[in-house]
C-alpha cells in the first residue's frame, strides 16, 4: 500500500484546516473575544504539523481505492480530532468528548448537540461550529482536489470515498475542474442564501451562520429554539434552500452550461421533490388543527419535511409533539435522505429509488421466471455491480444501526429515543425524537453511547465502507509495517 | 467561463471513441500532456477500468450515436478519434462528428480495400487525418530490413532525412571516439543525437565519448547514411529474402512494399482461407499454410538460412517466442511486433532485435498533430517520435514566422539544457548545423531532446 500518499493527503487536510480556522479568529478579533487566540494556536498547530507531513512529496502519487478510501477516512478523524481542540482548549465546551462530539456532529452535517445552552457560546466558536458544516458538507478532500494538483489520474478514487451516492460521476474529464465547478455552485448558492436572508433583516453573524448550517445541510442552529424565533419569511428562504442542496448537483451543473433537458430528466430529482410534496401534504392536514391556521401550518410542515429529508435538522417547531403519523412520517424522511451528489446524508433517494425497483423486478420474476430484465436508472440500465454494492450497502447499514441502537440500550433509555437517536446520527440529521427531540440535546448520554453515536456520524456521512475498511486487519498491517523498498532497476 | 471554445491553454477537448490497446494509448498519452479528454467505449467495464486509472471521463455507448456524442460534449469539441476495431465505424463516427461539432476528426482505418483510397477519403469526408498503424508498422520494419544493420528507422523532412538507431559492434571505428572527433575526422554530414548506455539515455556533447555497444541514434540526410556506415566499416546491404510469420494485415503491407523493391517474401499463415486471400493478393509472395510456431515446419520452410525473420502475428508472447528462436538458429535479421503487451523492460533485456510497436506508432502520429494543433502561431509541428521508451523525443518543427530563435547563429541562441538541434531542412536540403547556422523562416527542424511537450520552435530556449 502507498502509505506515503496518505500521509501526504492527511498533511494537505490538515494545512487546509488550518488554513479555515484562520476565519473564526476573524470573528473573534471583530467581536474582541479572547477565545480567538485559542482558534489562532490551533491553526497555528494544524500548519505546522500539516506542512511537517506534507513537506516531503510522495513519489508515487498513484493511489487505489483502497487507498482513497482510507486517507479519506483517515482524514474526517485527524479534521474532528484537530477541528475539537478550540472548542476545548477556550473552555466553550469543557469535556473532550463533548467537544469531539460537537465537532464531529459538525463535519458529518450531523448537527446533533451535546450543549443545552447554545447562547453561552462565544461568537467564534458558534462561527466555527456552523463553519464545519459548510467544509464537511462538500467534502475536504473535494476541496482538496480542487486547489491542488494530484497529479495521477486515479484521484477519482478519493472522490468516490467521499462524495454520497452509490456511483460517482465526474461532470467534466478533469478532477480538478469538476472539483472546482461544484465548489463554485455550492460557494454561489451560500451567498444567494446569505444575501436573501439579509434582505429579510437577520443580523448578518445569523445569516452567514444560518447559511452555513443549511449549505452542508448540518443543523447547528445558534439559538437555543433553533429556527422557531425567525419570520416567516426567514423561515421560507431557509426551507427552500435546504430543498435546494438536497437536489443532485449534476442538476445545477446541467442549468449552468444551458442543458434544461437534461438536468429535468433527472429520474432521481424528480422522486425527490415528489417525496418532499407528498410528505408535506400529509403532515399539512396532520397538523393543521393544531396550528394557528392554513399558512402556518404549511410553513412548519415544509420546513420540518425539507429540515428533515436533507438531513438538515433545523426545527421550527417541536415536533416531536405532532400527532403519531406526522412523526412516523418524518422517521421514514431521515432514513431516504437527500439526493446522491448533494450535501445531504441518509441512505440517498436514488439508492432507495433503485431498491424499490429491484423488489418490482424480483415480483416480476415471480410471475415470469425467464424474462429478462434490468432495473433503470435516468433511462440507462444500471450494472449488476451497481446493485450489488447497494445490497451490500443496505445490509451493512442495517446491521451497523441494529448493532448501535443495541450499544445504546445499556443505559436504559426507552426505545424511541436509542432508536431516532442512532437514526438522526446515522442520517446525519441531528434531532430525534423523544429524549432527543428538538428541543433537546445529546448531552445526558454516558461516554460509550457518545462515542457509538460518533461513529455512526462518520460511518453515516462516508457512507459506511470508508470507514469501516480501518477495521479490516490487512489494513492495520499494511499501515504498520514499514513499506518495503521496491527493488531498484 | 461557460461559453467554452477557448479551450488552448488547458489543453485540447478531445473525444476518444474506442478503448482498446490503441484507445488506451493514447489516452494516457494525451492525458499526460494535460488534455480534456472523454472516451466512448461500448463496453461498460472498459470504460470504467481506463476511467479509474487516468483523469478523464468515461461514456458507455455507441460512439457513432449523435445522442451519445451530444453526451460527450461534443459541441464543444476540438478534435475527436475514432480508434474502434471497425473502420466503416470509425469513418461514421468522425462523419457525424464533423456534421454535429464541426471539431476535427481522426479515423483510423486499416483495411486493405480502402489503403488505396485513403487520400480520396480523408478529403472528401473532412478527416484531419486518417491513420493506418498495420501500413505504418509494415513500413517501419521494411524500412529496417532495407538497412539491417539498424535497429531502428525513423524517417523525416519527407523522407529526406533519416534518424536511425544502431548499436556499436566490438571493434568498431566508433568504439572509443568522441563526438566531435568524429564530425571533424570522418564525417560532418551525420550528427549523433542520443546515446543509450547502461540503460541511460543521454545527449551527448562533443566531448562525449562512444564505446562498444553503445545504442547511438543519429540523424543524416538520407544519401549519406550509406556512405557513412560504410565509412565506419559496417555492412549496408539490404536484405535479399525474408520471412514472415502471421498473414495479418500488417504482413500484407509489409510483403507489397518488399516485393516491390524485389526482395523475397515467404509468409507462413495458420489460416488455409486467409493464405488463398493473400496468395492472389501477392502472386509473387510464396505462402505457405501452417502453424507458424511448428519448429519442423519453420525448418523446412529455411529459417536457417533465412536473411531476416518477421514476427508479425497477433499473439505478442508468439511473437517473442519466434524471434528468440529465429535469433537462436540462424543469422536472420530479426523483428518483433508487439501490439498489447506493456512490460517493456524486460522486453528491452531481451535479444529482440528491432522491434516494433503499432500502437506507439499512431500514438506518436496523433500527439504530433494534437500538439501542432495546440499551437499554430508561429511554428507547426511536422512529425514526432519517441525514442529509448519515450524518454527522448524528436521533433520535427516547420517555422513558419520570425522568432526569437529565428535568424541568431546556434551558437548565441540559449538553448535548453539536454536539447539538440540536429538537422535544419532548407527547401528539401538537409543541414547538419553547426554554431554558425541559422534558423530562418520557411525551414523545418528537427529537435531531439528530453525535455517533453515542446509544442513551438520558441520552447526550445530557455
Amino acid at each position: 500500500m502507498n502509505n506515503s500518499i496518505i500521509r501526504y493527503v492527511l498533511g494537505q487536510v490538515i494545512r487546509i484546516e488550518g488554513l479555515l480556522l484562520l476565519l473564526p479568529c476573524l470573528t473573534a478579533v471583530y467581536y474582541r473575544e479572547p477565545q480567538g487566540w485559542y482558534f489562532l494556536l490551533t491553526a497555528v498547530i494544524c500548519m505546522v504539523v500539516g506542512s511537517l507531513l506534507s513537506i516531503r512529496k510522495p513519489k508515487s502519487t498513484v493511489f487505489y481505492l483502497k487507498e482513497g478510501c482510507i486517507a479519506t477516512a483517515l482524514s474526517w478523524i485527524v479534521l474532528s480530532l484537530l477541528g475539537c481542540l478550540p472548542f476545548y482548549l477556550c473552555g466553550d465546551i469543557p469535556s473532550f468528548t463533548d467537544a469531539l462530539f460537537e465537532t464531529i456532529s459538525g463535519f458529518t452535517t450531523t448537527g446533533a448537540s451535546i450543549l443545552s445552552n447554545v447562547e453561552a457560546l462565544s461568537r467564534c466558536s458558534l462561527f466555527w461550529r456552523s463553519f464545519t458544516h459548510w467544509i464537511g458538507g462538500m467534502g475536504v478532500l473535494v476541496f482538496l482536489m480542487a486547489i491542488i494538483p494530484l497529479s495521477g489520474g486515479s484521484n477519482i478514487n478519493l472522490m468516490r470515498a467521499e462524495s454520497p451516492g452509490p456511483s460517482v460521476g465526474k461532470l467534466v474529464p478533469k478532477m480538478r475542474s469538476t472539483a472546482r465547478i461544484l465548489y463554485l455552485i455550492y460557494f454561489g448558492m451560500t451567498i444567494a442564501e446569505i444575501i436573501l436572508l439579509l434582505v429579510g433583516n437577520m443580523p448578518l453573524f445569523d445569516s452567514v451562520t444560518t447559511a452555513f448550517g443549511t449549505a452542508g445541510t448540518g443543523g447547528f442552529g445558534i439559538k437555543n429554539d433553533s429556527f422557531m424565533s425567525y419570520s416567516p419569511y426567514l423561515q421560507w428562504v431557509v426551507t427552500i434552500f435546504m430543498a435546494l442542496f438536497g437536489i443532485n448537483f449534476n442538476a445545477y451543473y446541467f442549468l449552468l452550461f444551458r442543458q434544461f433537458k437534461k438536468a429535468f430528466d433527472l429520474e432521481e430529482v424528480r422522486y425527490y421533490l415528489l417525496i418532499i410534496v407528498g410528505a408535506v401534504a400529509i403532515i399539512f392536514f396532520d397538523i393543521l388543527h393544531m396550528t394557528a391556521g392554513v399558512f402556518d401550518a404549511l410553513t412548519q410542515s415544509a420546513f420540518q419535511v425539507a429540515s428533515i429529508i436533507t438531513t438538515t435538522g433545523f426545527s421550527t417547531a417541536n415536533f416531536d409533539l405532532w400527532p403519531q403519523t406526522s412523526r412516523t412520517i418524518l422517521v421514514l424522511l431521515m432514513f431516504i435522505g437527500a439526493c446522491a451528489g448533494s450535501t445531504g446524508g441518509g441512505i440517498k433517494v436514488s439508492r432507495i429509488v433503485m431498491l424499490v425497483k429491484t423488489v418490482f423486478l424480483e415480483l416480476h420474476s415471480y410471475i415470469h421466471p425467464k424474462s429478462i430484465r434490468k432495473v433503470k436508472m435516468d433511462g440507462k440500465p444500471v450494472t449488476h455491480e451497481i446493485i450489488r454494492s447497494l445490497n451490500a450497502y443496505f445490509v451493512t447499514f442495517i446491521l451497523v444501526f441494529i448493532a448501535s441502537v443495541f450499544a445504546l440500550s445499556f443505559e436504559g433509555y426507552d426505545l424511541v429515543t436509542n432508536f431516532t437517536a442512532v437514526a438522526a446520527t446515522i442520517n446525519n440529521i441531528g434531532p430525534g425524537l423523544s429524549l432527543v427531540g428538538p428541543v433537546e440535546n445529546f448531552g445526558f448520554f454516558n461516554l460509550f453511547s457518545k462515542y457509538v453515536l460518533m461513529f455512526d456520524m462518520l460511518a453515516g456521512r462516508l457512507e459506511l465502507f470508508p470507514l469501516l475498511i480501518l477495521f479490516h486487519p490487512t489494513v492495520w498491517k499494511e499501515l504498520l509495517t514499514c513499506r518495503r523498498k521496491p527493488k531498484k532497476r | 467561463m461557460f461559453k467554452q471554445k477557448k479551450s488552448v491553454k488547458n489543453g485540447l477537448k478531445i473525444i476518444i471513441v474506442g478503448c482498446g490497446k490503441v484507445g488506451a494509448t493514447i489516452v494516457q498519452q494525451l492525458s499526460r500532456e494535460g488534455h480534456e479528454i472523454t472516451i466512448i467505449d461500448k463496453r461498460a467495464e472498459r470504460v470504467q477500468e481506463i476511467a479509474d486509472m487516468y483523469d478523464i471521463m468515461g461514456i458507455v455507448g455507441n460512439g457513432a450515436s449523435y445522442s451519445v456524442q451530444m453526451d460527450a460534449g461534443i459541441q464543444n469539441t476540438d478534435l475527436l478519434i475514432a480508434v474502434t476495431d471497425s473502420d466503416e465505424l470509425n469513418l461514421l463516427c468522425c462523419t457525424i462528428a464533423k456534421r454535429v461539432g464541426d471539431c476535427s476528426a481522426i479515423a483510423r482505418v486499416r483495411t486493405p480495400d480502402y489503403s488505396h483510397e485513403v487520400g480520396y477519403l480523408r478529403d472528401r469526408l473532412g478527416l484531419a487525418m486518417i491513420i493506418n498503424p498495420e501500413m505504418q508498422a509494415a513500413s517501419e520494419a521494411a524500412r529496417i530490413l532495407y538497412l539491417p544493420t539498424a535497429l531502428e528507422v525513423n524517417s523525416f523532412a519527407h523522407g529526406q532525412a533519416e534518424l536511425i538507431k544502431f548499436k556499436i559492434p566490438e571493434g568498431n571505428t566508433l568504439d572509443g571516439i568522441t563526438v566531435s572527433y568524429l564530425g571533424k575526422h570522418i564525417t560532418n554530414a551525420v550528427l549523433i543525437c542520443a546515446v543509450e548506455r547502461g540503460g541511460e539515455v543521454y545527449i551527448p556533447a562533443g566531448d562525449f565519448q562512444l564505446q562498444k555497444d553503445d545504442v547511438i541514434s543519429f540523424v543524416a540526410p538520407r544519401k549519406m547514411v550509406r556512405e557513412f556506415l560504410d565509412a565506419i566499416g559496417v555492412k549496408t546491404n539490404r536484405v535479399k529474402n525474408t520471412m514472415i510469420i502471421g498473414g495479418g494485415k500488417s504482413a500484407y503491407y509489409l510483403a507489397r512494399q518488399l516485393l516491390n523493391v524485389g526482395i523475397d517474401v515467404k509468409i507462413i499463415e495458420i489460416n488455409r482461407a486467409r493464405c488463398e486471400e493473400l496468395s492472389t493478393l501477392l502472386p509473387k509472395a510464396i505462402i505457405i499454410n501452417g502453424d507458424g510456431t511448428d519448429e519442423e515446419l519453420l525448418k523446412e520452410a529455411g529459417i536457417e538460412t533465412a536473411e531476416s525473420f518477421v514476427a508479425l502475428t497477433g499473439i505478442d508472447e508468439e511473437n517473442i517466442l519466434l524471434t528468440l528462436h529465429a535469433g537462436h538458429v540462424s543469422q536472420a535479421k530479426v523483428i518483433t511486433k508487439i501490439n498489447r503487451i506493456t512490460f517493456k523492460d524486460v522486453i528491452n533485456s531481451l535479444d529482440l532485435g528491432s522491434v516494433i510497436y503499432p500502437r506507439f506508432i499512431t500514438s506518436e502520429a496523433i500527439i504530433a498533430y494534437v500538439r501542432a494543433k495546440k499551437n499554430s502561431t508561429s511554428s507547426n509541428i511536422e512529425t514526432l517520435y519517441h525514442m529509448f521508451d519515450s524518454r527522448v523525443e524528436a521533433i520535427e518543427f516547420r517555422v513558419d514566422r520570425q522568432s526569437k530563435a529565428t535568424g541568431t547563429p546556434l551558437m548565441h541562441l540559449p538553448l535548453k539544457k539536454n536539447l539538440l538541434v540536429s538537422f535544419i531542412n532548407r527547401n528539401g536540403r538537409i543541414i547538419i548545423p553547426n554554431g554558425t547556422s541559422t534558423i530562418e523562416v520557411g525551414d523545418t527542424v528537427m529537435i531531439v531532446t528530453t525535455h517533453e511537450g515542446l509544442v513551438d520552435i520558441r520552447d526550445i530556449l530557455r
